[in-house]
């Protein structure tokens, strides 16, 4: 038997999903469901490896060739970038990156250059890039809510889910920066070294999507 | 300020021995293959005007580039790529030269990567160019030196074919602006379907729009080109799809093709200043290209002078990464003797040694003071002689 395909998942809730879709397909996760402490796990019946890894550092992997296969964030994606083939939209762990205010700040008014805090200073860049607009982009590492409120900050840009911490500290999304959801990714020289049995699985996730 | 005085700067390393050995073995095997075929190697200078690299065309973003000015104030940079000075070489002093003109070159490229991503910022190139003919021949030879070169290694490999004008022909059909297109090339490039077809339905839906649709999912051998005359019912596009079908059938059948050939139509890379052909090349456990090439009919036209090429090159660095990954580990030099000089036979056993070596023996002259030294240095080092020179033309041997 060949060498197993290997696919990076984004631990949390992406790996979830994914194990979910994958016994959906009819592969035998059990391993995976009690890993414990283990960081490559294998799915046997699938031929299949399953590493875990950090958001981040699924695409590092993709990207070096050492996993064929990767399943991570597109908010992930736009912020890293690098040189991969996004293949399928999973539908899952769907949410969106916006542009938040204080409730009731006129954001676009005035000639002053406009501060906004994030933890996306490349997609917060290509964002304001697009519309001409020059800003002053800080990064912050956690609760990027804070800035604003502290008055570091006119505005964030950040992923938005159900919005309820916004509305908890008084903030609100003057416009939306682009959707989110799960991508399946490949690395560019797997996916022609191994064509069938990435194809063969690409068309089985999608009739099960 | 000494403070980076040990170490070396971020995408640069040390090859020590084995290693050396390793990408010297890669280098001579390359560039014999190539003169073999008849190429004639060439070096073109590290340093080149900004202004090479700066053509109207921009093929390398200047962000990428390592600069430095001369004493004069103009902008140099450390060559990112060897075909363009080689485009400026033929388009100036091999301008009368007759064609075609067969080159090659084995010599380092230089380009700002990403920190921290595991990149190098120095990559050894060995390629060749082949300048001044247009004809299906050239491509053909040019395609199975890139399949004999990587065969050389005899490690899996696949040579993978495309060709840039079927995407270039078929959104040119469609009403888009430069900046669309751009951004439809781009989704192609990464096969990212999803994003390419919702982007593609807001131009309706034509036989042009499902074309580029399916484009990136063209891939695989023989049947890729069924599959994409099904699909793309034009005269212009099927005239180049036939062009390349013809030259995948013509070196499956002079490389003998066991799937180690394929097609992909959806490569449109952006840096490429590729007109047509495109090649690239990929080793089993290396994620990224370790040839790429084609056809560059129009970059030599970019320095005054119409010709046309076809070529490719191979990241030496690549394929030494995947031999070392393989284990396949070159020994270090062996060496057969070590002749050490009692006092005041110095002479005499430098002598010795030469005579040795002349035999064709690997020889270490011995730089201890005492015999013990050189027994236990000889023991540590596997050197199976040593020989004691202590007089005028005697030896012990052991």
């Amino acid at each position: 038997m060949n060498k197993p395909i290997r696919i990076a998942l984004t631990k949390g809730r992406l790996e979830k999903d994914t194990v979910g879709l994958l016994e959906k397909l009819g592969f035998d996760c059990t391993a995976v469901r009690e890993k414990g402490r283990k960081l490559i796990l294998p799915v046997p019946d699938g031929n299949l490896e399953v590493v875990l890894a950090k958001a981040n550092d699924v695409i590092t992997y993709v990207e070096h060739g050492v996993c064929d296969m990767g399943v991570v964030g597109k908010d992930t994606i736009m912020e890293m970038k690098g040189k991969f083939y996004e293949l399928v939209d999973l539908g899952f762990g769907k949410c969106k990156f916006a542009l938040a205010t204080k409730k009731g700040y006129d954001f676009y008014s005035g000639y002053g250059i406009k501060t906004i805090a994030t933890k996306y200073p490349n997609v917060s860049r290509s964002f304001f890039e697009k519309k001409g607009m020059d800003t002053e982009i800080i990064k912050i590492e956690g609760s990027v809510e804070l800035a604003p409120l502290l008055e570091l900050a006119d505005g964030i840009v950040d992923i938005v889910e159900t919005g309820t911490t916004l509305k908890e500290n008084g903030l609100e999304v003057i416009e939306d920066v682009a959707p989110i959801s799960a991508r399946l990714i490949a690395n560019t020289v797997s996916l022609k070294m191994r064509q069938a049995e990435i194809e063969g699985l690409i068309n089985l996730i999608e009739e099960n999507l | 300020m000494r403070n980076y005085d040990l170490i070396t700067p971020e995408g640069t390393k040390d090859l020590l021995f084995g290693e050396c050995t390793i990408r010297r073995n890669i280098e001579n095997t390359l560039l014999e293959l190539f003169k073999k075929r008849g190429y004639s190697e060439m070096i073109t200078p590290g340093l080149e005007f900004f202004d090479v690299f700066n053509l109207n065309s921009q093929y390398f973003p200047q962000e990428n580039l390592y600069k430095l000015t001369d004493n004069k104030g103009r902008l140099l940079v450390m060559r990112p790529d060897s075909t363009m000075p080689i485009a400026r070489v033929v388009a100036t002093r091999l301008r009368e030269a007759d064609l075609p003109l067969k080159l090659c070159y084995n010599q380092t490229v230089y380009r700002t990567e990403p920190a921290l991503k595991g990149r190098s910022d120095e990559i050894v190139q060995t390629g060749i160019e082949l300048i001044g003919s247009q004809q299906k021949m050239a491509d053909l030879e040019v395609i199975s030196t890139a399949v004999d070169s990587l065969r050389a290694f005899g490690m899996e490999f696949s040579i993978e074919l495309g060709h840039i004008g079927v995407f270039k022909e078929l959104v040119s059909r469609l009403e888009a602006t430069d900046k669309e297109k751009e951004k439809i090339r781009k989704l192609i490039e990464n096969k990212n379907f999803p994003a390419l077809n919702d982007f593609l339905d807001t131009f309706g839906n034509s036989p042009v729009t499902n074309a580029l649709k399916k484009l990136p999912a063209l891939f695989g051998g023989e049947e890729v080109f069924e599959k994409a005359d099904e699909l793309i019912a034009d005269d212009n596009v099927s005239a180049l799809l036939e062009e390349l079908r013809e030259i995948y059938t013509d070196i499956s059948e002079i490389c003998g093709n066991d799937g180690t050939i394929t097609v992909d139509l959806g490569l449109v890379n952006k840096t490429d200043y590729y007109t047509g052909l495109i090649i690239k090349g990929y080793l089993q456990g290396h994620g990224e290209e370790v040839i790429s090439g084609g056809r560059y009919d129009k970059l030599i036209s970019e320095f005054g002078y119409d010709v046309p090429a076809v070529g490719f090159a191979v990241n030496v660095n690549g394929i030494e990464k995947v031999i070392i990954k393989n284990g396949v580990f070159p020994a270090n030099q062996e060496i057969d003797a070590i002749v050490y000089a009692e006092q005041g036979f110095e002479v005499a056993a430098l002598k010795a040694a030469q005579a040795l070596r002349e035999q064709g023996l690997v020889v270490e002259n011995a730089l201890f003071d005492d015999l013990e030294s050189v027994r236990e240095y000889a023991i540590e080092k596997k050197i199976a002689r040593v020989v004691v020179v202590d007089s005028e033309n005697g030896e012990v041997t052991e």
